[in-house]
């Protein structure tokens, strides 16, 4: 009888040590190196392709995936402990806009030449995939995108802007989101676009951060040529296909493992910072931030687990959905604020983003070189992949009619 | 892992649903506080008579064996409903000292199952805060012809409506938890209501004769902390349940109340209010199931699971309870709408047996 269980499917350890020994061996010392002084959000483009290729090799860079595509068949829990460990044994992220967006979507709408043709590339890591949803007119108001794709014969002609294009600069293909119809509803003329990045027509630009770093961009489009059989597929679906992407995956925007690492080294903080020879995790101060982070953490896990296990759930679940998206992203802000907070004074020098970059600076500990950062450009968990304020509209719709 | 209730669950939580909505009205609740002692006597009949009362007592010893996940179902219902009766104090803290008790009771579990005893625990005492390690002033001592306990307790929950009282006493050394009859010679209480309606007590023992020492020493400690902890979880439930009702009765309200020609859950102002509370509510049970799932591990992993639920789920509260008065508008402050009700029925479950304070000093031991 399926009584409420909380316990972990034992098998399950076998699995994380299996999976641990793996990453233990696969992991080179220079991309756990290169996550550690990291300070984004993200991996470096570079260091994700490199992951992923590692990861390949074992038939693992895309295993959540259908087996016939590339997946491992792996369980919902399998996928999570895998998670977890990569991110514990500080790995690169693998190419999002791949493997979590552009190629579910392809395998499950795209062309049988779409699939062939970037499917395999993408579990590869052949090369970097950018996102192009948002313009400058419209970000929230997604629905309302400009860019236009006007057909003629076999081919489109893009014209428009894009922004916030994450590494759009060191990414050879991009998905986006094109108005292929400008006389219909403002959802019904939307179509989804795979366009090569070195089109003529194509112009990007890194945009300056606060953190330093510069791996948002803006992406022009001027009489942009691109093959008709690059629609995924039909014409007008567009919104449908984004909407599918964000249902596809509920729980990755919780960051549950970025948080748990990130929590990890705030408590590494709270050892090696002092004062009056007493480390910070025994001031009364931080020492209740810790743990009120750690109470809300390990009330995200739970969330977590709950949308993993299939919980009959009284209310829609895409509310819950926006729950771990709410609550994922005040964690990411807090955990890394305080952070940021811990190192007092050190907590202001401006460090060079690029670790090759920075100075020796023997009177400073690694962590101060990009807990500031990382803090800063945080700010961005509760704006990107839908606003703080959109997550709470979606819920007073989705849960309680208003 | 399956979040899902079983059989028998989901006929525990429809039955406690349907019957607690129907009994424990506001009107009814309200009516309870002109009663002595707090306890509506026929409602703890029928208590009994679904096996809620039976429901932590081990079935060896007559009772129905439950799980926490068990009582934290059946704790949310009550929570749902505001209803302050005690049921921690008797169904859950005191069965589960007495089960793990060698001494005789005279049957007392039983007579706590069929509702005819109810007891409560008598720990706290004056000039401390939420302390349960140090020794206790009361003393336990050996008369010649029996035991006897003399001291001052505090806060005892539910004292005016138990028949017995579980009293911690002695040093140190010689820490022991004592079953007295709560009409014994030599007891005194004084006894108050609670924000919730529920009833308290500080009780002065003087010579009180006729105890049962029920375990001491390492034992008696290790009783203690157990049960405090599965009242803890059980509170938590009732919690939870309390703040899914904030959510009922203010998404029902923000839809009925108009305001400047339109229902007030138009704006978008309300409605972010109430996406708040959903966000803490949805964790709020999140993390109470991290605490029922340890509650049978050991007392390290489980005192920390419960604690830190404990600290999540009071600062849920804090912003559930609080805005759904603001949500409210002046209604919110009346004693004649549910959510005043659920705003002091959760300030109380919060600050039982340790508040977010005493949880992260505890935390912090570790």
């Amino acid at each position: 009888m399926a009584i409420m269980n909380f316990e972990l499917d034992p098998a399950l350890e076998a699995f994380r040590q299996e999976v641990r020994a793996a990453i233990d061996a696969d992991l080179t010392l220079e991309l756990k190196a290169g996550m550690q002084a990291y300070a984004g959000s993200q991996a470096e483009p570079d260091d994700a392709l490199t992951w992923m290729r590692i990861l390949n090799k074992r038939g693992w860079s895309v295993p959540h995936w259908p087996i016939e595509y590339g997946g491992t068949g792996w369980s919902a829990m399998q996928l999570y402990i895998f998670n977890e460990e990569c991110c514990n044994a500080w790995a690169p992220d693998t190419c999002w806009g791949e493997t979590q967006m552009c190629g579910p979507v392809i395998y499950t709408f795209g062309s049988d030449y779409l699939k062939e043709k970037f499917l395999p590339a993408f579990r590869r890591g052949d090369y970097y995939l950018a996102q192009g949803f948002s313009e400058p007119g419209n970000g929230s108001d997604l629905a309302r995108l400009r860019t236009a794709a006007r057909r003629e014969g076999n081919i489109y002609i893009v014209n428009g802007q894009k922004i916030w294009t994450s590494s759009a600069y060191a990414s050879k293909w991009g998905f986006f989101l094109v108005r292929t119809d400008p006389n219909v509803k403002s959802q019904a003329g939307i179509s989804f676009l795979m366009i090569k990045l070195d089109t003529p027509g194509i112009t990007i630009r890194r945009i300056p951060q606060l953190n330093g770093e510069a791996d948002l961009c803006e992406v022009f489009l001027d009489n942009v040529v691109v093959p008709a059989e690059n629609l995924i597929g039909e014409e007008g679906k567009g919104w449908t296909y984004a909407k599918f992407l964000l249902d596809h995956e509920r729980t990755t925007s919780s960051f549950i493992f970025f948080n748990k690492r990130e929590l990890a080294r705030a408590k590494m903080i709270a050892q090696n910072e002092a004062q009056d020879g007493e480390p910070l995790i025994r001031n009364p101060h931080f020492r209740s931030r810790l743990l009120r982070i750690e109470a809300e953490l390990t009330a995200l896990e739970w969330s977590v687990l709950r949308e993993l296990s299939h919980e009959d759930f009284k209310y829609d679940a895409t509310a819950a959905a926006s729950t771990l998206k709410i609550a994922g992203s005040r964690l990411q802000q807090s955990i890394n604020e305080l952070q940021m907070d811990m190192l007092g004074a050190k907590a202001m020098r401006a460090f060079p983003f690029d670790p090759a970059d920075r100075e020796d600076a023997p009177l400073w500990p690694g962590y101060a070189e990009t807990a500031t950062s990382r803090a800063l450009v945080m700010r961005a968990a509760t704006i990107y992949g839908g606003t703080l304020q959109i997550q709470k509209g979606i819920i007073a719709k989705l849960a309680f009619d208003l | 892992m399956d979040f899902n209730l079983s059989d028998l669950q989901r006929m525990l939580l429809d039955t406690a649903e349907r019957y607690l909505a129907e009994r424990f009205t506001l009107e009814h609740r309200r009516a309870l506080r002109d009663t002595a002692d707090g306890l509506d006597t026929e409602a703890w009949s029928t208590f009994a008579e679904l096996g809620w009362l039976a429901l932590a007592i081990p079935e060896a010893q007559g009772g129905l064996g439950g799980t926490m996940a068990d009582i934290a179902v059946l704790g949310a219902a009550l929570g749902y409903r505001c209803v302050a009766l005690p049921f921690t104090s008797s169904a859950v803290i005191a069965p589960m000292i007495l089960a793990e008790s060698d001494a005789p009771q005279g049957g007392l579990l039983q007579a706590i199952a069929e509702g005819i005893s109810r007891v409560a625990l008598a720990h706290d005492e004056p000039d401390e805060r939420y302390n349960y390690s140090a020794g206790r002033r009361t003393m336990l001592t050996d008369s010649g012809s029996g035991w006897t306990v003399t001291g001052q307790k505090m806060l005892v929950l539910d004292a005016p409506s138990a028949t017995h009282l579980i009293v911690s006493a002695g040093g140190d050394d010689d820490f022991t938890l004592t079953l007295v009859p709560a009409d014994a010679e030599g007891i005194s209480s004084s006894p108050y209501p609670l924000l919730n309606g529920a009833r308290a007590a500080d009780i002065v023992l003087d010579e009180v004769a006729g105890g049962i020492p029920l375990a001491r020493g390492r034992k008696a400690r290790t009783l203690l902390a157990n049960a405090l902890d599965y009242g803890r979880i059980a509170d938590a439930a009732q919690m939870v349940g309390s703040m899914e009702a904030d959510l009922a009765l203010c998404s029902a309200y923000l839809k009925e109340r108009q305001q400047f020609g339109q229902p007030i859950g138009k704006f978008q102002a309300l409605q972010h209010i109430m996406a708040d509370m959903f966000v803490a509510t949805h964790q709020a049970r999140s993390i109470l199931y991290s605490a029922i799932a340890a509650a049978e591990a050991d007392e390290a992993t489980r005192s920390r699971a419960v604690s830190l639920a404990r600290i999540n789920i009071a600062e849920a509260h804090q912003i559930v309870a609080r805005q759904a008065i603001q949500l409210h508008g002046g209604y919110g402050i009346t004693d004649e709408y549910e959510v005043s009700h659920h705003y002091r029925h959760q300030i109380v479950l919060e600050k039982l047996y340790g508040d977010v304070d005493f949880h992260e000093r505890r935390l912090a031991a570790d």
